[in-house]
This record gives C-alpha cells, sequence and structure tokens, in this order.
C-alpha cells in the first residue's frame, strides 16, 4: 500500500458543495497520468485541488510522503507546478524571461537569478524547443507557442511533480502531439510525474501510464489497456452518438 | 526577470534623474516674486539673503511645495502601478477607483465628524496634523479593501470602473451629509482641505509625510517580486510560491498609506497614478515591476514638478490647482490609452 502518490478520502468542490467526493486513489510516481471526464464533471476541481489552489472539503493528497495540501505555497512551489488553459494577460515580456518566472520560488526577495537559475531556464527552453522564441515578446506568439512557452515555465520550476490542466485546449493536432510528447520525455528522461487532463483521449490512451477516469461523481485510476478493454470510455459517452471502437481505439460516430 | 537592465533603460533613469535636479530648480526659482538663481542658492546653503523676505519665500512657500511634488509624483505614480497589477486592470488608479474619495471621507469625519462622537475641537486640531493622515489613510484602506473583495466576482474592467464611480459618489454623499450637521468652523476648514494643493502644505506637515511615503516607497519595491507573478494570474502565481494573502494585504496596506498621506495634505490630485505606470511601461518596454517601479518614480517626479512649474507660471499672481493641471495632461492620455487597446475590456 506504499504508493508515493497516495489520494486518500478527497472531497472537492466549491463552496462546501462537493463535486466529487470521496476519491481514493493510489499511483505510482514517475508515471504520465491522464484524467478524462467530461465537461462539469470535476476535472478541473480535482486538479486545482490536488495543486493547493482550491482548498479541499475533506481529505488528503500524499505525494513521496509530503502532505502537499497541508504545506505552505512556499514549500508547494517547489513539489508541484501547474499549467492551464487560463492565458496570461501579461504585456511585454520576453519569452527568456517568461520561463524565468519558474525560478521564482528559488530567488531571493529581488528575484535575482544565479548560475543555477540560467541553466535551469536554458535546459527547459532546449527541453520545449523554444530556442528560437528566447528573444521574442511572448505576445506575438501564437497560442500554441505561447502554451510551450508555459509548460517551459514549469519545467524550469523543477518540481517532481507537473499539473496540467486541459494544456492542450487551444492547439491544433500537431501541437497538441508535440505537448504530449514533450511530457512522455519528462516523465521517462527526467523521472517527472506528470497529471494531464485532456478531451484528445485517443493520443492520450497511447501516451499515458495511467487513466484516471471521472465519471457521475466517482473517479476511477486504471490503465489505458483496461479502459479499452472494459469499453470505460463508451460508458462515459453514454448516448447515441459516440462509440469507442476497441479495434481502432478511435471514437466512432453512431 | 532577466536582471541585465538595457543601456537603453539605464540612460532613461540617468535622463530622468537630472530632469528632476533641473526641474527642482526651476521650480524653486519661477514664482510670482522674482528671485535671483544665485540668490537662491546662498538661501539654500544656508548663507544670508539680500532680503529676508526671500528667505520667507523659499523655507516656508517654494522649498516645502516642490518637496511635496517630489513626494506626491513618486507615491502617487507608484499607487497607480501596484492597482493596475493587483487589478489587473490598466485602467485602475488611486483617483479614479474612488480611493482619494475614500481618503476624503476619512478626512472629513475627522475634520467635521469627530464632534458627534463628543471629541472636542480643540483636542482634535492639536493633533490635527497625524490624525488628518491617519483618517485619510484609513479612508484609502476602507475603499480598497471594499474593491477588493467584489473584484474576484466581476469579469469586466468596466463594471470595475463604474463600481469605483459609485463608491466616489456614495462618498460624495455621505460627505455632503457630514457636512449638512456640522459647524460653520467644521465646515470652512473641510472646504479648505478640499482646495488644497501642494502649496498648502507646511514643513509640519511635511516632516510626517516624508518619512511615510518614503517607507511606503521602499515597501513597494520589496513588494516588485510579487507583483511580477501576479501579471501571470493569481493560480500561477499561488503555484509559485506567493502567498496570495499575505502579498495583497501588504500592497493594500501600502498602497493605502501612500495615497491617503498624499490626499491627506495635497487633496485629490488625479490621474498621475494611471498615466505614469502606462509611460514607464511605454519607455521601458517592460512589465518588471524592479524596473517600472523606480521609472514611474522617476517620472512621476518629472511631471508633478512640469505640472507645479506650469501651475505658478510667471505673470500669474496666484497658482492655478494642480488637479486641473493633472487633468488636463492626464485625461488625453487616457483617452488614448483606450483607443489604442481595443483589447482593454477583457480583465480575464
Amino acid at each position: 500500500m506504499s504508493k508515493e502518490l497516495n489520494i486518500s478520502s478527497l472531497t472537492v468542490g466549491y463552496n462546501n458543495k462537493p463535486t466529487l467526493k470521496n476519491i481514493s486513489i493510489l499511483s505510482d510516481k514517475n508515471m504520465m497520468i491522464g484524467v478524462f471526464g467530461r465537461n462539469g464533471q470535476g476535472k478541473s476541481t480535482l486538479l486545482k485541488t490536488i495543486s493547493g489552489l482550491l482548498p479541499p472539503i475533506s481529505g488528503q493528497f500524499n505525494f513521496n510522503g509530503i502532505d502537499i495540501l497541508n504545506i505552505s505555497e512556499k514549500e508547494r512551489a517547489k513539489l508541484l507546478s501547474i499549467v492551464s488553459t487560463t492565458k496570461s494577460s501579461i504585456g511585454a515580456i520576453k519569452v527568456q524571461d517568461f520561463v524565468a518566472f519558474g525560478r521564482f520560488p528559488y530567488t531571493n526577495w529581488l528575484g535575482i537569478n544565479k548560475v543555477k537559475d540560467y541553466q535551469e531556464i536554458d535546459k527547459a527552453i532546449k527541453l520545449c524547443k523554444l530556442e528560437r522564441f528566447a528573444n521574442r515578446n511572448y505576445d506575438e506568439l501564437s497560442d500554441g507557442e505561447k502554451q510551450k512557452v508555459n509548460i517551459a515555465r514549469a519545467i524550469a520550476q523543477n518540481t517532481p511533480l507537473i499539473i496540467l490542466d486541459e494544456p492542450t485546449v487551444h492547439l491544433d493536432l500537431i501541437n497538441t502531439i508535440e505537448v504530449f510528447k514533450l511530457l512522455r520525455e519528462l516523465v521517462k528522461t527526467h523521472s517527472k510525474t506528470v497529471i494531464i487532463s485532456t478531451h484528445q483521449m485517443e493520443y492520450a490512451l497511447q501516451i499515458c501510464d495511467q487513466i484516471w477516469l471521472i465519471n457521475e461523481g466517482k473517479v476511477e485510476s486504471l490503465s489505458p489497456a483496461e479502459i479499452i478493454s472494459q469499453e470505460k470510455l463508451t460508458e462515459l459517452f453514454d448516448d447515441d452518438l459516440i462509440s469507442f471502437d476497441k479495434n481502432s481505439q478511435s471514437f466512432r460516430l453512431k | 526577470m532577466d536582471t541585465s537592465i538595457s543601456n537603453k533603460i539605464s540612460l532613461t533613469i540617468l535622463l530622468l534623474i537630472v530632469g528632476v535636479f533641473i526641474l527642482f530648480g526651476l521650480d524653486l526659482f519661477l514664482g510670482s516674486v522674482n528671485i535671483p538663481f544665485k540668490s537662491i542658492c546662498s538661501i539654500l546653503i544656508g548663507e544670508t539673503a539680500e532680503k529676508e523676505t526671500w528667505k520667507i519665500i523659499i523655507f516656508q512657500s517654494r522649498l516645502p511645495k516642490a518637496i511635496a511634488a517630489i513626494l506626491c509624483g513618486s507615491a502617487l505614480s507608484v499607487c497607480g502601478l501596484q492597482m493596475q497589477t493587483l487589478f489587473r486592470n490598466p485602467l485602475a488608479g488611486p483617483y479614479i477607483l474612488g480611493i482619494s474619495s475614500g481618503a476624503g471621507l476619512g478626512v472629513a469625519i475627522f475634520i467635521m465628524g469627530l464632534s458627534f462622537l463628543g471629541i472636542s475641537g480643540s483636542a482634535v486640531t492639536l493633533s490635527a496634523n497625524s490624525g488628518i493622515i491617519i483618517a485619510s489613510i484609513l479612508g484609502s484602506f476602507g475603499v480598497l479593501t471594499i474593491l477588493l473583495s467584489v473584484i474576484s466576482r466581476l469579469k469586466d474592467i468596466m463594471t470595475v470602473l463604474i463600481l469605483g464611480i459609485m463608491i466616489g459618489s456614495v462618498i460624495t454623499a455621505i460627505i455632503g451629509i457630514i457636512q449638512y450637521f456640522s459647524n460653520d468652523a467644521q465646515l470652512k476648514s473641510f472646504i479648505m482641505w478640499t482646495m488644497g494643493n501642494l502649496s498648502s502644505v507646511t514643513n509640519d506637515q511635511l516632516n510626517l509625510l516624508l518619512p511615510v511615503v518614503v517607507i511606503g516607497l521602499i515597501l513597494s519595491f520589496i513588494s516588485s517580486k510579487s507583483l511580477n507573478a501576479y501579471l501571470l494570474g493569481e493560480a500561477y502565481a499561488k503555484s509559485l510560491g506567493v502567498n496570495i494573502k499575505k502579498s495583497r494585504i501588504l500592497i493594500i496596506i501600502i498602497t493605502s498609506i501612500l495615497t491617503g498621506s498624499i490626499t491627506a495634505y495635497c487633496g485629490p490630485i488625479g490621474f498621475i497614478g494611471i498615466v505614469i505606470p502606462h509611460l514607464a511601461r511605454m519607455i521601458s518596454n517592460s512589465s518588471d515591476h524592479r524596473i517600472l517601479t523606480p521609472l514611474s518614480i522617476l517620472l512621476g517626479i518629472n511631471v508633478l514638478l512640469i505640472s507645479d512649474i506650469i501651475s505658478q507660471l510667471p505673470g500669474l499672481d496666484q497658482n492655478l490647482p494642480i488637479n486641473s493641471i493633472t487633468s488636463l495632461i492626464g485625461i488625453p492620455f487616457i483617452i488614448w490609452i483606450i483607443l489604442k487597446n481595443k483589447k482593454i475590456a477583457n480583465l480575464n
């Protein structure tokens, strides 16, 4: 029972109204975990809660034996970073400086970057293949590029856990796949744990190690193979419009 | 968050510092009484003046006014910068959001309202200088707290501005009621305050205002790092380790102290707070508060000294109200910001 990622009896929701009750999940670390669920089922609420952005109604989230939801923002910022769909309406800032925000938890009161910080920033920019944008203005980038810059910022934060809430929502197919591949690489070669919610389920099934499936107030943790063999996705979209085809591993219109 | 400030910005800062000295000198030199520049210098370094009246004019009138302009320009500009970041609103500023009105309410209650509580007028006058400043700071703090508690529910920038205007109107109404119930002497001293301008700031008040503003400015520079994180939005700021509650309260306290103390002695001065931070952003092409804060301070000082010089142009016996001049400079600039930035309606 000693898994590194442990959600126990977690109830999440806004204003004391639970959206998801009594969630208990055990997972290993160094995994890419996909979070599936239809709109309004509580994906974002769950991710916001385990990111420490929304106080839980009850329950715990332990990572590497640390009670993530009961530590200060400062400590948490060194353990987990987030990427969301919210666009930053920041004015004039260079991509490099935007990525440098990731070093925020490590710098002094004035936010002066040291050699180590610059190394981490460069590393993140290289990993995300943003070298040629480094001196461009963040404002001038396309949505896809902006999202990659945002992910680079999270990488520069150098946390063992990265939580992404629908990071690919504004992106086209190629950009989406690129983001998925990049996250995959982070898990494989940089021993990160990535939790990502997405609606691009067909691709996520191919790339994630585990899926948290949110349906009708319940959260199940399954392997992609189990999702497919147990026809969970057809169950998720329980209506006449669509079904998930086991053989081709893709959605079919009815 | 690159720390290497580009040469262009260093040069601008240098020019602005030179500008402060020149304008400060000009501000001392120009006035209805013509005092030779040499005499001003000798008076300032403590030598005997050719005319005793010149000394009085310099030390009792022009010097405090010029120092008041410097404090006013720096404080209001930094307040505007912090509010624009905190409220994520390019049109935020101490005047337009009703924070100056809040300060006015504090002063009104202090001057006219305390008698309701049975505190006699004479006791009040004794501590009048510090009392006004505290009342004014509390008034600003009140309005800021109201704004901040409502703002999370408002998604639209215009609603926030309308809210600011409504708060201003409510406060004017309350002040009207207080005025109705106060006696002649109280009414007179309050009216005098509302007409207040830089030249009404006394040396005693400066002794109080100077340390308060300097402390406020130092605190705002210290909060540069968390203000930078605010640019990413609240969720990201939190995920980067910023304690939102704490830093918000700190920023509100700084803004209240700066706006409140300035408004207490100089009266409400508009639009500097909105305009200067934009000017700083345009010049530096940066969003970094570690650059924007000092740049806004310097720009604010320059612009306010210029406004003060305009307000006392030679040939005029009377000083024009400084608020009219900052409005005349500021409002066209704000309209230009709105026209340029059509996306302004989104707070997001």
